[in-house]
């Protein structure tokens, strides 16, 4: 009985989760995109003016960023200005909130069939390549371990900490923007 | 609770050993189908082997309405819309592809156009645009290598962009493939060779990637078995239809494997060099394969070291310290490798094919990196990663 009661408001809590996670992370991918050279280097190969996004099927929660050019990423919200260049689609809410919770890597996620592409699929790998990267700087180790295939050897504390305040400072006031507007 | 968790999908009916292509007909007509079209190249119909195809069907009373003999070996958008015609024209209700995996996949794709309507196949290319079952559609492979038969893939070159399109769906999927050894028997040794080891490294990327699952594991180890065991026979005696038999439904049963846990390195690094060096896709298979599992090893240790079982067999398996069993299958691949050197000069590092040049090794590390297959690899690959793997492939 308890049960029932409680289990719609989990899978509230969880659709919110995911939501809250895709605007952290759209606004992330900018950030990272202004202050990392490895993920500008990777970027600056996608075509300028791609959308990309990252959605729950069949309607569920999105995030937008579009490449302006010169590997710099813009956060769109939940909205595209122009039809989708690449989509990377969760089947279901909690095939995302799987991934976000970083219970299952992206890797994985796209090895157990959660998640399908739709568009180019060189571009896919270079956007996971950038998610992972993102992923390595603004978690702690430990949990980034479980969030990607292997974390970089080469990224140290002293790097990982000060791009990731200056990530966290430029999403915190991107958000301050945004309820500001 | 685990997270583990998979899918496997393959409804292809296989069709399979002596007199195979005598059943066409009969599942033809299970089908309601009466007017085929067959879609081959050149190459196959010079070296006779559409005759038994057509006498079996002519024996039952069916008559092979269309045959388009001219699928180049990469093929194009217009050579789908053109096929597409001829079908359309002739009234042809069913296709019958015989050929190696260009003719398979140009049937793949004619059979989208003359089943969804229109000229532009582009439109439907990415994953899931298809929505419908499409016609009757039967595969006759004359290759034992891709596996293309039980995929769920094709890819066409679009001549005006100049672009290779992908079209993924699963109702790309044959309603049959016929795998007769007549069908194999003609077929050179340096092809047969690099066509089977194409097969080897589907089954084996499938049983080492991340994507593996227990009923794929159960066809790539029953391929690497099939080809470990037949292949050097087949060498030797060109003539061994078992032999033959064998090597032909390996790769079938590596498809199955691939095309349902995917593959890894190897192929983001034979996709790239296909396309800058112009190497056939086997050869490629062949050439990267033990380096990148030496690249794999700590991540992969396990499942290569069951695979020795299956290369090798039960004596070397059970002599060989659990401890070694992973590099004992290197080494039984490196072994293979060398014997098809020794009968068919089949390149073993990137310098013998001599169609390379050092300095393409980079080109082919970045392009490489961008491959769909790098995404499955069980040990994340950086660009100096990639790099050090094709210098030591170098020579």
């Amino acid at each position: 009985m308890l049960r029932k009661r409680i289990q719609p408001m989990v899978l509230q809590a969880r659709r919110l989760y995911v939501d809250i996670m895709f605007q952290v992370m759209g606004r992330a991918l900018q950030a990272v995109s202004e202050v990392d050279e490895t993920v500008q280097n990777d970027a600056r190969a996608l075509p300028e003016g791609l959308l990309f996004e990252m959605m729950v099927m069949p309607d569920g929660p999105r995030l937008i960023v579009e490449h302006t050019g010169n590997g710099h990423f813009h956060y769109h919200g939940e909205s595209a200005p122009r039809p989708i260049d690449l989509s990377i689609q969760f089947k279901h809410i909690a095939h995302a909130f799987l991934v976000l919770s970083f219970q299952e890597k992206t890797a994985e996620a796209f090895a157990h069939d959660r998640m399908l592409v739709d568009g180019d699929l060189s571009y896919a790998v270079r956007m996971t390549r950038v998610l992972n990267r993102l992923e390595a700087f603004i978690l702690p180790k430990l949990i980034a371990e479980r969030a990607v295939k292997e974390y970089p050897a080469s990224l140290h504390l002293p790097e990982k900490l000060v791009s990731a305040a200056r990530i966290y400072l430029k999403v915190a006031t991107n958000f301050v923007e945004t309820v500001r507007a | 609770m685990s997270q583990k968790y998979y899918e496997f999908f393959c409804p292809v009916k296989v069709i399979a050993g002596k007199a195979a292509l005598e059943h066409i007909p009969y599942e033809l007509t299970g089908l309601a189908a009466k007017r085929p079209m067959i879609i081959t190249d050149k190459g196959v119909r010079a070296a006779g082997l559409l005759d038994p195809v057509i006498a079996a069907c002519e024996e039952s009373g069916l008559d092979i309405v269309s045959i388009y003999d001219d699928v180049p070996p990469d093929s194009s958008t217009s050579v789908v819309r053109d096929i597409a015609g001829i079908y359309r024209q002739e009234k042809c209700d069913a296709i019958i592809a015989v050929g190696g995996g260009s003719s398979i996949d140009t049937g793949k794709a004619v059979n989208i156009l003359v089943s969804e309507g229109g000229d532009d196949i582009a439109k439907y290319s990415g994953a899931g645009v298809l929505k419908h079952p499409l016609k009757p559609f039967f595969v006759v492979p004359t290759t034992a290598g891709t596996g293309s038969e039980v995929t769920a893939v094709a890819v066409i070159t679009d001549e005006k962009k100049g672009v290779k399109l992908a079209f993924t769906s699963s109702f790309l999927l044959p309603n049959a493939a016929i795998i007769d050894p007549r069908m194999t028997l003609t077929l050179p040794p340096h092809i047969t060779a690099a066509t089977a080891m194409d097969a080897m490294t589907h089954a084996t990327e499938a049983f080492t990637c991340m994507a593996k699952n227990p009923l794929s594991d159960a066809y790539a180890t029953a391929a690497v078995k099939k080809v470990s065991q037949s292949l050097l026979n087949v060498m030797d005696n060109p003539k061994d239809t078992d032999g033959r038999l064998e090597l032909a439904q390996a790769s079938t049963m590596a498809g199955i494997a691939f095309s349902n846990s995917m593959v890894g390195l190897v192929h983001s690094l034979g996709h790239a060099t296909g396309a800058i060096c112009h190497l056939p896709h086997g050869l490629c298979m062949s050439l990267y394969l033990p380096y990148v599992l030496e690249f794999n090893l700590e991540s992969i240790r396990e499942p290569l070291g069951e695979l020795l079982l299956h290369l090798e067999g039960p004596e070397v398996y059970s002599a060989t310290p659990a401890s070694r069993r992973a590099e004992a299958s290197i080494s039984a691949i490196r072994k293979l490798r060398d014997q098809l050197y020794k009968r068919c000069q089949l390149p073993r590092t990137l310098k013998e094919t001599g169609k390379v040049l050092e300095s393409q090794l980079d080109h082919i590390a970045e392009q490489a990196l961008d491959d769909g297959s790098i995404m499955f690899n069980p040990k994340e690959v950086t660009l100096e990663d990639a790099r050090e793997i094709l210098r030591r492939a170098w020579a």
